[in-house]
């Protein structure tokens, strides 16, 4: 029962590091935000149309991202507008689209904050082939990636294809949210992304370093976060972010002592 | 004569209603120096974004030469303190740069000593002279700086504009650079174009000072500064954009 769980757990997390950092890099979390916002109408879409809610919520991503690249090229409203309207616009019409297909609130609310027997195996394969397959992409890209988070006309000017690294960036993330939302939920899917990385943050001082740091934050949070969750009855999202929050204080801490110790000692020789 | 390596034919670019760029027209070729000169606004980042090919036009056209490889130092280059990257690893991104080759790089750019620090804390002149590095990772044709030396106080400024003369000496490149600093720009020799949305003037500093338009924008007192340092005889400014090389490499 708790082994499909374990394996997406680990599945997740191996893309969650090197993706959340780019969330942190590049200022997405609001994007991330308003992505994980549209997947509740991407679980309706797939169940009109009768595929996998998350095939629904990989084609509704796509949708959001196409929209928002769209909508930004015409200059006509800033970037966090844009999606603050596509997000909401996509939660709202999810939840309406939701009741009109008679989905019951309990299911609704599995959906927002994540669930524990949420894994099925045939969900598995979907979960690990996707993971797997982005992790890839997401290696061949990672110079290019970093080239441009640093500069996008430099980038462009020594011939990374900006606008395409970008879409498939969001695409990613689009694959990540679609497998990772059933076990943390909607409302909670970016701390997945940001939280490890920015633990691992503290202590890194390469991109790679902090990639491989994240992934073994978010490994921890969810693996500690089944047992936890089961023993005290909350929602899985929940009790994840609640392990990797403390993580990321208890980090924090050591760091700050560190740093002032070794200030101290510098300014005693 | 041998194909440019960069050619902007009758470039118009509109933002919100007005022309950025009015039927600007520019080309680079081998071993050219050309240094973009005009007041705030006046479009000189837009149309260096257009002649990258970074930008397309409402229209005109720009054309690269086949398989050309451009250096590029932008004017803003803001990384996220979030993100830890040692000037090593930046220099290697994307390329396949061996070690030596980075040590050979960040000499040449004079900063071998900031290869262990993370890009994020380095000074506005550190900066520069990484970016140089970068740009020149590739081995580029054309060497394009927006104004690399805006950050940077007067010596590092003349020490910048120095390293970049050094290059163009050593190495086989044309230099395309957007410069503020009209003190620096004129009393070189090189090519100066001036923009101001159209181009109002371009050739050698002495000829381009004696402009109307030029005089108009900059003031009469520049002009006459200029026209004292370099008392040149010649009153014979173009408005096409003619190509006369003041520093040709001999053979």
């Amino acid at each position: 029962m708790m082994t499909p769980m374990l394996i997406t757990a680990i599945a997740l997390a191996m893309l969650a590091g090197p993706l959340g950092c780019f969330v942190v890099w590049r200022r997405m979390a609001y994007f991330g935000d308003g992505l994980a916002h549209s997947a509740l109408l991407g679980v309706a879409v797939g169940l009109v149309i009768g595929m996998s809610n998350q095939l629904g919520m990989i084609l509704v991503a796509i949708l959001f991202a196409i929209m928002l690249l769209w909508l930004r090229a015409q200059r006509l409203l800033a970037t966090d507008t844009l999606l603050g309207i596509l997000a909401h616009a996509a939660l709202s019409l999810g939840v309406v689209a939701m009741a009109l297909l008679g989905v019951e609130d309990a299911e609704l609310h599995d959906y927002l904050l994540g669930s524990l027997d949420s894994v099925t195996a045939d969900m598995l394969v979907y979960v690990v082939l996707g993971c797997g397959l982005s992790l890839g992409l997401l290696m061949r890209l990672w110079p290019g990636l970093l080239l441009m988070t640093s500069s996008e006309e430099l980038a462009h000017a020594e011939g990374v294809p900006v606008r395409t690294y970008e879409f498939l960036l969001m695409l990613l993330l689009g694959v990540l949210v679609a497998a990772a939302i059933q076990i943390v939920g909607i409302l909670l899917i970016t701390s997945l992304l940001i939280i490890p990385s920015s633990t691992a943050r503290l202590f890194a001082k390469r991109p790679e370093t902090m990639a491989i740091g994240g992934s073994v934050m978010a490994a921890l949070c969810m693996l500690g976060g089944l047992p936890f969750a089961t023993a005290i009855d909350v929602p899985l999202g929940p009790a994840i972010v609640t392990l990797s929050v403390t993580l990321f204080m208890a980090v924090l801490t050591g760091r700050l002592l560190i740093d002032r110790f070794s200030s101290r000692f510098k300014k005693s020789n | 004569m041998s194909e440019p390596l960069i050619e902007a034919r009758d470039l118009c670019v509109r933002r919100q209603g007005g022309l950025v760029l009015d039927n600007v027209s520019l080309t680079l070729g081998e071993r050219d120096f050309i240094t973009l000169i005009g007041p705030n606004g006046a479009g000189k980042s837009v149309l260096l974004r257009h002649l990258l090919k970074f930008e397309s036009p409402n229209s005109g056209t720009v054309k690269h030469r086949h398989a050309i490889r451009i250096g590029y130092v932008p004017e803003r280059f803001q990384i996220d303190p979030t993100l830890p990257l040692p000037v090593r690893r930046f220099l290697t991104l994307n390329n396949n740069q061996s070690a030596d080759a980075v040590e050979a790089l960040a000499a040449e750019a004079n900063c071998e000593g900031l290869l262990d620090k993370p890009l994020a804390n380095l000074s506005g002149g550190e900066l520069q002279r990484v970016l140089l590095a970068r740009a020149l990772s590739s081995d580029p044709h054309v060497l394009m700086l927006d104004e690399p030396a805006q950050n940077l106080d007067v010596s590092g400024q003349l020490q910048f504009y120095q390293l970049i003369d050094e290059l163009y000496e050593k190495r086989n490149l044309s230099v395309l650079m957007v410069s503020h600093d009209l003190h620096m720009v004129m009393s070189s020799t090189r090519q100066v174009v001036c923009l101001y949305h159209h181009i109002c003037c371009s050739g050698a500093p002495d000829s381009v000072a004696r402009d109307p338009e030029f005089v108009q924008m900059f003031g009469a007192e520049m002009a006459q500064m200029m026209a004292v340092y370099q008392h040149s005889h010649a009153h014979d400014h173009t408005h096409d954009h003619d190509h006369a090389h003041l520093h040709e490499i001999k053979p």
